[in-house]
């Protein structure tokens, strides 16, 4: 059986004015899977990670929903909080109720609300079909090709090279220099090109 | 229009797949602008609208949904 | 430049050109195409028996055409490496089979008729594109400045050239068409830049103050010279560069506002006509010389090289930094990045500047032993793969291969052609799972089971 937590945050009263917070983490509490939701003030702060933190070892959460802002602020953030509590990283899901809902629609809380739910119920429903990943690694080739060896190129390759790494300066002339090799004097010094 | 949408107090489902990088992106800036609109349009967020499959949007339409919105 | 070439750090590989790039960042397997330069660099010592003694002369490219230049040559005297190159197209040894000239001549039996071009691949884990610009063709379009049949209206390029102490002329401000010292030269600005008519509609950047500087060398080299420039804007935003324009104007360079409608030769001088905006009038110049600011271009083969590497180009052809403000060095490819000129117009000072940030994006890269790769890619069941290749060919990433297993089926070993997901190039997009006819591909952390069971509960 799955073990989720729901997480709603108030985001100060950016969410909790408009949405009913209580009422969506009340809802949660009956979805499958769910055996424990919470609402508070704010879920990103040291305290509201720590409260995530305390309900997967005092519920056995095995999933994590948080009913927050945009995935695209803090999803890397709540992932490292489930990650610290032993609760692999991709077990959790974010329901956008902020950007998403509560700012869009604040003239509507009873809408506002059910979509919240909804939000909320869609990612319980999936984070119950997510299964723990783990991120690949690949390998590093430590040796950089720079193609074009004007001052950009050669400039690059230096910086490159100085740092103690290879190198290589490949130009489709038979000479490095490009365009600046033929300058005479270059502004703004007037000093020479070569 | 069907009958129905011109009853009071009707209002169309609508399921929203929008794309991570911009169409999600765009409505998280919609809220950031604090842009109103109406509350009936549910956003499922994929890595890519070339995620979506056609199965999705009829599995939307089959479940009760009158509208689909593909965006990315 | 001898930096470069002396770093211990650095191998030069000139006269090269890159044909292929596969893999992806971190490793990456470039195929490389080393021409034939007919010269044994390890034994040439740049001594330059060869070229006083080849008999054929050819318009030098690296002068522009205003000098000459042998078959076996060095572009410029200070070239790196100072070995010189055999141009087989004019090599009388190549076009006639009989010559033989510079191989008798060369004291370290360096000349080797019968080199070809070497292929090699090897491995990066980075990629630096600095592959520059080129002058705008404005021979092909500017006809009030004569298509180019006038000699002496030349590109500021041109006039580099006659200025630069190793030359063609030894750094003597001289007409090609008679090498007489002009004593009215006038500068039109912004050819092909800013002119969407006739060429591109971005500012080149470099030109308003490579023609303060070239009004500047005139005034300087040429007693009692006169330098008049046709301006539309004077742009100088960089450190000391106005202070710069306005020492080219007190030393007496003369700044007319308005575009040059006609240039035309009357006996030797060329008859600039055009408009003061500034006074509302005609105003005509009877000038030795005219140079053109010509707008940059990216260089030639820029296609084929965004091809390679997966690079986006603008609506101009310079290729496309990730984000114009916050990544301006990064590219949509992992591991590639930009430096100079190839991502758009600039000067020097604007080049180093980029390039040293590149070169920190390589280093930063470089400085982690294995990178982690996000874990939400394509899978494929292999259980079910039919083998169609249909995730293959939608792949905007070209991510996907097929490879061959063998399995035991009924007690008997068989092979059978699966599809298998590189992760380094996998960027999650999903496109392989929609594709995949027997829904053997699938997407992690974005499933059709996981998107399935969102649909059903907003809807429910
Ligand atoms: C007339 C004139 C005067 C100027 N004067 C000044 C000045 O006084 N001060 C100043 O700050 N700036 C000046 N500039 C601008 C300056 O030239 C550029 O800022 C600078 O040269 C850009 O350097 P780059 O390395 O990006 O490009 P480039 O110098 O163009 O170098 C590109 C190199 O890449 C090579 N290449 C291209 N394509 C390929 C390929 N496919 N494969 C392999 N190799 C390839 C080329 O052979 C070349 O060697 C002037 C420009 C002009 C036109
Ligand atoms: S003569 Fe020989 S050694 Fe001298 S430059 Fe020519 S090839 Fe090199
Ligand atoms: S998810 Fe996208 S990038 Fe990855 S293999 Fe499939 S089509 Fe290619
Ligand atoms: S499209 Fe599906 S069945 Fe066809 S090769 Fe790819 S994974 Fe296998």
């Amino acid at each position: 059986m799955k073990r989720v937590g729901v997480f709603v945050c108030h985001c100060g009263t950016n969410i909790a004015s408009v949405v009913d917070v209580k009422g969506v983490a009340e809802a949660a509490r009956s979805f499958p899977g769910v055996v424990y939701a919470t609402d508070y003030q704010y879920m990103c702060s040291d305290p509201g990670q720590e409260l995530i933190r305390k309900a997967i070892k005092e519920h056995r959460l095995d999933r994590v929903v948080v009913a927050s802002c945009s995935p695209r602020l803090h999803e890397p953030t709540f992932r490292r909080t489930c990650a610290s509590a032993g609760v692999n990283p991709y077990l959790f899901e974010m329901a956008n109720i902020r950007e998403q809902c509560a700012w869009v629609h604040a003239k509507d809380k009873e809408g506002a609300t059910r979509k919240a739910v909804d939000l909320v119920r869609a990612a319980v429903a999936k984070v119950c079909r997510n299964v723990p990943l783990s991120p690949g690694t690949i390998s590093i080739t430590k040796r950089a090709l720079v193609i074009g060896a004007g001052i950009a190129g050669m400039q690059a390759a230096l910086d490159i090279a100085d740092a103690g790494y290879k190198v290589v300066l490949l130009d489709r002339e038979p000479t490095i220099g490009g365009n600046m090799v033929k300058l005479d004097k270059t502004f703004p010094t007037l000093d020479c090109s070569a | 229009m069907p009958v129905a949408a011109e009853a009071k107090g009707w209002e169309p489902k609508i399921v929203a797949f929008c794309c991570h990088w911009c169409a999600y992106a765009g409505a998280d800036l919609a809220g950031l602008n604090r842009l109103q609109y109406p509350a009936n349009v549910r956003v499922i967020r994929v890595p890519c609208s070339g995620r979506v499959n056609p199965q999705f949007v009829l599995r939307a339409f089959q479940r009760g949904a009158d509208g689909v919105l593909v965006a990315g | 430049m001898v930096a470069a070439a002396q770093h211990p750090n650095i191998e030069l590989m000139t006269y090269a050109e890159v044909e292929n790039v596969a893999g992806y960042v971190g490793n990456f397997e470039v195929t490389i195409r080393k021409k034939a330069r007919s010269v044994d660099p390890t034994k040439c010592t740049g001594c330059g028996t060869c070229w006083e003694k080849c008999p054929t002369k050819v318009d030098s490219e690296f002068d522009l055409g205003l000098g000459k230049r042998k078959a076996i040559y060095l572009p410029f005297p200070q070239a790196v490496p100072a070995v010189p190159v055999i141009d087989r197209e004019h090599c009388r040894q190549f076009t006639r089979g009989r010559c033989g000239v510079c191989q008798k001549v060369c004291p370290a039996k360096a000349i080797d008729y019968d080199q070809q071009d070497e292929i090699v691949t090897e491995k990066f884990g980075a990629i630096v594109v600095a592959t520059g610009y080129e002058l705008f063709k404005w021979e092909e379009v500017y006809g009030e400045y004569g298509y180019g049949k006038y000699p002496d209206v030349i590109t500021g390029m041109h006039f580099e050239r006659l200025n630069n102490a190793s030359g063609p002329t030894g750094g003597k401000i001289v007409r090609p068409s008679d090498g007489k010292e002009p004593k009215t030269v006038v500068f039109i600005k912004c050819v092909g830049s800013r002119d969407e008519a006739k060429g591109k509609s971005y500012c080149s950047r470099a030109c308003c103050m490579y023609t303060a500087k070239h009004a500047h060398q005139v005034l300087e080299k040429i007693p009692g010279a006169q330098a008049i420039v046709f301006y539309m804007d004077i742009r100088t935003p960089g450190k000391a560069y106005e202070e710069f324009l306005q020492r080219t104007v007190h030393e007496g360079a003369v700044y007319v506002r308005g575009r040059v409608s006609r240039v035309f030769q009357e006996g030797d001088k060329l008859i600039v006509r055009g408009e003061d905006t500034l006074l509302g009038r005609q105003v005509e110049v009877a000038a030795d010389m005219v140079v053109l600011a010509t707008a940059m271009v990216p260089s030639s083969g820029w296609e084929g090289v965004a091809k390679m590497l997966g690079l986006q180009t603008d609506k101009d052809d310079f290729f496309q930094e990730a984000h114009p403000k916050l990544r301006p060095v990064e590219t949509f490819t992992a591991g590639v990045f930009l430096a100079g000129a190839c991502q758009g117009p600039k000067d020097i000072p604007d080049t180093v500047s980029q390039a040293s940030a590149a070169a920190v994006k390589v280093c930063q890269l470089f400085t982690q032993d294995e990178l982690a790769t996000d874990p939400m890619i394509a899978t494929v069941d292999e259980s079910i793969c039919a083998g169609c290749a249909m995730c293959e060919k939608v792949c905007p990433y070209k991510a996907i291969s097929m490879k061959t297993i063998t399995e035991r089926v009924a007690g008997k070993q068989v092979a059978r052609r699966v599809a298998s997901v590189n992760g380094g190039l996998c960027q999650g997009c999903g496109a392989c799972s929609v594709a995949c006819p027997s829904s053997a591909m699938n997407l992690k952390g974005f499933t059709n089971e996981q998107i399935l069971a969102e649909v059903d509960a907003v809807c429910l």
